[in-house]
C-alpha cells in the first residue's frame, strides 16, 4: 500500500510537472497580442522562467528522496514480516500445549461429578432416616407434657385445699375473738345503763324541785306589777290635786279681773261711738279742701289762656296792619286764606304734569339709548369692516403689481433663453415655467375677482346698514313727536296711577328692607352653624375611620366593665359560701386571691383546741366515772350532789331508791366545815 | 362657647399641609392629655421642637388618615378637618377642633409656580401650632379619661375606600356650653399645585 501512495504521489509530481512546462508556452503565446510592451516585461518573464526551472529542480530531489525513502521500507517491511512468522509458529506450539491441558481436565471433571452423585444419594437416605427419628422424638415429648400438666393440676387442687383450711382456722379464730370481745362491751353497756338510770332520776327531782320554785317566783312578780301600778296611779292623783289647789288660789284674783275688764268695755263702746263722728266730719272736710284747690288750679289755667287768647287777638289785630292786606275782619283773612290755597292746588297739579311728561320722555330716551348704542356699534363694525376691505384692496394691488413685474420678468427670462440656447434639451423646462406662470396669473385673477365681489358685497351692506339707521332715526323723531302728542292729553288720569305705583314702590321697599334684614340674619346663623361644625347634606358629607381610637376605646371599655361585673359576682358568691359553710373552698380554681396564712393557722388553732377540749372532757368524765364507782365501791355508798351544799348518800343495801342520808357542808372562809346531818 | 381665630391661613401645598396636620395632630393631642405624655418624643420640625407620639397603633392610624387626607388634599374634595374629643364614660363630645380648608382650585391649571423661601412657610406653620399652644392654655382640664376622633368633611359624591364611614358631625350639644366644652375652628385655604404661601391676611 505504500508503494501504490509512493507512485501516486510520484505520478502526481509528475503531472503537475508536465502541466508546468506546458504553461509557460502559453504564457509567452499571450503576451504576443499586448501592444506597447516594454523590455519590463521581458525581464519578469525570464524570472518567472527562472523560477519555474528551480521549481523543477526541486522537485527532481524530492522525487529522489522518496525513492529513498520508499527502498527504506520496503527493508523494514521484510523484517517485520520474519519476525511475524516466528512469532506465530511460537503461538502455534502454544497452542496446542494448551488443548492437551484441556482435555485432561476434562478427565477430571467428569471423575468428580460421579463422585458428587455418590454423596448426593447417601445424604438423602440420611436425611429420610432423620425426619423418622424427629417424628419418634416429638411423640415422646408430647406423651411427657400431657403427664407433666396433669401433674401440676394434682400440685394445684392439693395447694388449694390446704389453703382453704388455713382460711377456716383463721375464720374460726376471728370468730372466737369476737365473741368474747362483745360478751365484754355487753357487760360495760349493762353497767352505764344502770348509771344512767339513777341520772335520770335525780335529774326528776331537780325538774320538780325547779317548776314548783318558778310558780312561786311567777307569783311574787305578778304582784309587784299590781303594787307598781297603784304606786303609779296615786302620783297622778297627787299631781292632779296639786293642780287644782293653785286654781283654786287664783280664783279671787280672777274675779277681780273680770269687774275690771267690763268696766273698761262699756268706756271703749261710748269712745267708739264718738270717733266714727269724728271721722265723718274729717273726711267730708277734706273732700272740700279738694275741690277747693282743683278750682283753684282751673282757675290760674282760666287766666293763662285769657292772657294767651288776648296776645293773639293783638296778633291777629296787627296782621292786617303788618300784611298789607285789606284786612279788617276774620273773613278778609279766611277769604285771603281761600286764594292762597287755591293758587297753591293749580301750581301743584301743573307740577304733577311736568313731572310726569318729564319722566316718560326719560323712559322713551331710556328706551332709545341701548337701540342707539346698537346702532353706532353696527356703524363702527361697518367701518371697520370697509376699512379692512380698503385694505385688503390696497394689498391685492400690491399684489397684481408684484405679479405682473414676476410676469414681466419671468418673460424677460423666457425670451433670454430663447435667444441663447438653440438645443433642444432645456425648453421642456421653459415650458413647464411658463406653464407655472400662466396659473399663477389665473389665479391671481381669479383672486381679484372674488375680492371684487366681497367689496360690492360689503358696500351694498353698508347701504343698507345706512338706509336702516336713518329708517331708525325717522322712527326716533316720529316717537317723540308722538310722545309729545300724548303727554299734553293724559296728563290727569296718570296722576292718580303715580301715586298708587309710589305707595306701591314704598310697600315694595319696605318689604325688600324686611328681606334683606331676614336674609342677613339668616347668613349670621348659616356661619355660625358651619362655624361649630354644621353641614350642608346635600353637598357634604363627613367621613371617619371605623377603626379610630374612640370606637377602639369604647370597645375596650365596655370589655373591662363586663370582666369587672363576672368578677364583682364571683367574688360576692364566694364571700356568701364563705359566710354559709365558714370553711374555704377550694373549687373555685379561677380565684386568684389564696386564704392568708393566718386565718389558717387560727383554724387550725381552733381544731386543736376544741380537740383538746373534747379529749378533756372525755377523759374527766371516764375518770369521774371511774372513781365514783371505786367509791361505791369501796366505802359501800354512792354520793350524789342534789343541791348546791347538799349531799346525798345511798347505801349499797338499800332497798329504795329513798333510803338515803342527806348532808350539807359548807365551806366557810376561815377553812372550817359544818356537817349538819338530817335523815330522809 | 365656640372661638372663631379669622385671620389666620395656611396656604401651601398639599404635602405640606397634610404633614402640618400630622404634627398638629400630635400636638394637641399631647396638651390635652388624651395620651399619656410619657409615649410622646421630642422632634424638630419647622425649627421648633415638637411632640411627636411612639404608640405605634396610634401612628399606624394617623399615618393612614394623613395618607388618605393628602390625596383627597390634592383633588381639592376636602372642606374641613375635625379633632373630636370624647368623654368615655358618658360618651359625649367635650371638644372640637376644627379646620376649614378653603382650596383654590383654579390654581391648580395655573402656570408655572413660584417658590416662596421656606423659612416663611416654617413662620406660617409654626405661628399656628403657636396659636394651637395658646388656646390650650384657656381650656380646662379633661379630668375624664378620653379618646379622639378624626372628621373629614368631604363632596357628597367623593368615593371613599371600604375601610373608611361615614359618620355624623358630632356637633357639641348648645346648651352644654356653659359647662366648659368647647370648638376652636381655624380657617385654612391652600392651592395644591403651586408651592407658593400666599401672605397672612
Amino acid at each position: 500500500m505504500d508503494d501504490m501512495e509512493d507512485d501516486t504521489t510520484i505520478f502526481s509530481t509528475l503531472k503537475s510537472f508536465k502541466s508546468f512546462i506546458s504553461c509557460p508556452d502559453r504564457s509567452l503565446l499571450e503576451t504576443e497580442p499586448a501592444f506597447g510592451r516594454s523590455g519590463l516585461q521581458n525581464l519578469y518573464t525570464k524570472r518567472v522562467e527562472l523560477e519555474e526551472a528551480a521549481e523543477r529542480v526541486r522537485s527532481h530531489t524530492s522525487l529522489l528522496q522518496l525513492t529513498q525513502e520508499k527502498q527504506q521500507m520496503e527493508l523494514s517491511h521484510k523484517r517485520a514480516r520474519i519476525e511475524l512468522e516466528k512469532e506465530a509458529n511460537s503461538s502455534s506450539r502454544d497452542l496446542q500445549r494448551e488443548i492437551d491441558r484441556n482435555r485432561e481436565l476434562l478427565l477430571q471433571i467428569r471423575h468428580l461429578k460421579e463422585r458428587e452423585e455418590k454423596a448426593n444419594q447417601e445424604l438423602n437416605e440420611q436425611v429420610e432416616n432423620n425426619k423418622a427419628l424427629k417424628r419418634n422424638f416429638e411423640e415422646l415429648h408430647k406423651k411427657a407434657n400431657e403427664k407433666d400438666s396433669k401433674l401440676a393440676e394434682a400440685d394445684q387442687m392439693i395447694s388449694e385445699l390446704k389453703d382453704e383450711t388455713r382460711r377456716l382456722n383463721q375464720q374460726i379464730q376471728i370468730q372466737e375473738s369476737k365473741f368474747s370481745t362483745q360478751n365484754l362491751e355487753i357487760q360495760a353497756l349493762q353497767e352505764q345503763l344502770d348509771v344512767q338510770r339513777k341520772k335520770f332520776q335525780d335529774v326528776s327531782q331537780r325538774y320538780q324541785n325547779l317548776q314548783s320554785s318558778h310558780s312561786t317566783s311567777t307569783e311574787s312578780e305578778l304582784k309587784m306589777k299590781e303594787l307598781e301600778r297603784r304606786l303609779a296611779l296615786q302620783e297622778q292623783d297627787s299631781v292632779i290635786v296639786k293642780n287644782m289647789k293653785s286654781e283654786v288660789a287664783r280664783l279671787p284674783e280672777l274675779e277681780r279681773e273680770i269687774k275690771r275688764l267690763r268696766e273698761e268695755n262699756t268706756f271703749l263702746r261710748e269712745t267708739k261711738e264718738n270717733n266714727s263722728l269724728l271721722r265723718e266730719e274729717t273726711e267730708g272736710l277734706r273732700r272740700k279742701l279738694e275741690r277747693v284747690e282743683r278750682v283753684m288750679e282751673e282757675k290760674l289755667k282760666v287766666e293763662l289762656e285769657k292772657e294767651k287768647l288776648e296776645h293773639e287777638l293783638q296778633a291777629w289785630e296787627n296782621i292786617g296792619q303788618s300784611t298789607g292786606l285789606n284786612i279788617r275782619k276774620p273773613e278778609d283773612l279766611s277769604r285771603e286764606v281761600i286764594q292762597i290755597q287755591q293758587r297753591e292746588l293749580n301750581l301743584k297739579q301743573q307740577n304733577y304734569t311736568l313731572n310726569s311728561s318729564i319722566r316718560s320722555v326719560e323712559k322713551t330716551r331710556t328706551e332709545l339709548m341701548p337701540e342707539i348704542a346698537q346702532l353706532r356699534a353696527k356703524a363702527q363694525e361697518e367701518q371697520k369692516k370697509r376699512e379692512n376691505q380698503d385694505s385688503l384692496v390696497r394689498r391685492l394691488q400690491k399684489r397684481v403689481l408684484l405679479l405682473t413685474k414676476e410676469r414681466d420678468g419671468m418673460r424677460a427670462i423666457l425670451e433670454s433663453y430663447d435667444s441663447e440656447l438653440a438645443a433642444s434639451e432645456y425648453s421642456p423646462q421653459l415650458m413647464l415655467r411658463v406653464k407655472e406662470a400662466e396659473d399663477m396669473l389665473r389665479k391671481v385673477q381669479t383672486h381679484n375677482t372674488e375680492m371684487e365681489t366681497q367689496l360690492s358685497k360689503a358696500q351694498e351692506e353698508a347701504g343698507t346698514f345706512k338706509l336702516q339707521a336713518q329708517m331708525v332715526t325717522a322712527e326716533l323723531e316720529a316717537l317723540k313727536e308722538q310722545q309729545v302728542s300724548n303727554t299734553e292729553k293724559n296728563t290727569l288720569a296718570t296722576a292718580e296711577e303715580v301715586s298708587s305705583l309710589r305707595q306701591k314702590i314704598e310697600e315694595l321697599e319696605a318689604e325688600r328692607q324686611q328681606l334683606e334684614e331676614q336674609n342677613n340674619i339668616l347668613e349670621m346663623r348659616l356661619e355660625r352653624h358651619n362655624l361649630q361644625g354644621d353641614y350642608d347634606p346635600v353637598k357634604t358629607k363627613v367621613v371617619h375611620l371605623q377603626m379610630n381610637p374612640t370606637s377602639i376605646a369604647k370597645q375596650q371599655r365596655t370589655e373591662e366593665v363586663e370582666q369587672l361585673r363576672v368578677e364583682c359576682q364571683r367574688l360576692r358568691d364566694r364571700l356568701r359560701k364563705i359566710e354559709a359553710d365558714g370553711v374555704m373552698t377550694t373549687d373555685d380554681t379561677t380565684l386568684i386571691i389564696p386564704p392568708s396564712q393566718e386565718i389558717l393557722n387560727l383554724r387550725k388553732q381552733m381544731e386543736s383546741a376544741e380537740l383538746k377540749n373534747q379529749r378533756l372532757k372525755e377523759v374527766f368524765q371516764k375518770k369521774i366515772q371511774e372513781f365514783r364507782t371505786a367509791c361505791y365501791v369501796l366505802t359501800g355508798y354512792q354520793i350524789d350532789i342534789t343541791v348546791e351544799n347538799q349531799y346525798r348518800l345511798t347505801s349499797v343495801y338499800a332497798e329504795h331508791m329513798e333510803d338515803s342520808l342527806l348532808f350539807k357542808l359548807t365551806f366557810s372562809v376561815h377553812g372550817k366545815s359544818e356537817v349538819l346531818q338530817f335523815a330522809v | 362657647m365656640s372661638k372663631t381665630l379669622k385671620g389666620i391661613t395656611l396656604k401651601g401645598s398639599a404635602e405640606l399641609v397634610a404633614e402640618f396636620f400630622s404634627f398638629g395632630i400630635n400636638s394637641i393631642l399631647y396638651q390635652r392629655g388624651i395620651y399619656p405624655a410619657e409615649t410622646f418624643t421630642r422632634v424638630t420640625q419647622y425649627d421648633m421642637s415638637l411632640q411627636l407620639t411612639t404608640d405605634a397603633k396610634l401612628k399606624n392610624y394617623l399615618t393612614n388618615v394623613i395618607s388618605q387626607l393628602k390625596e383627597w388634599l390634592f383633588d381639592c374634595t376636602v372642606q374641613k378637618l375635625v379633632v373630636v374629643i370624647t368623654c368615655l364614660e358618658t360618651n359625649e363630645v367635650l371638644e372640637r377642633w376644627q379646620f376649614d380648608i378653603e382650596c383654590d382650585k383654579t390654581a391648580k391649571e395655573s402656570s408655572a409656580p413660584r417658590e416662596k423661601s421656606i423659612k416663611a412657610i416654617q413662620e406660617e406653620i409654626r405661628s399656628v401650632i403657636r396659636q394651637i399652644t395658646a388656646t390650650v392654655t384657656f381650656l380646662p382640664l379633661l379630668e375624664t379619661a378620653c379618646a379622639f376622633d378624626l372628621l373629614i368633611y368631604t363632596d357628597k359624591d367623593l368615593e371613599v375606600p371600604e375601610q373608611w364611614e361615614e359618620s355624623g358631625p358630632q356637633l357639641i350639644d348648645q346648651s352644654e356650653e356653659i359647662l366648659g366644652k368647647n370648638q376652636v375652628t381655624w380657617l385654612l385655604s391652600f392651592s395644591p399645585s403651586s408651592r407658593e404661601l400666599l401672605t397672612w391676611f
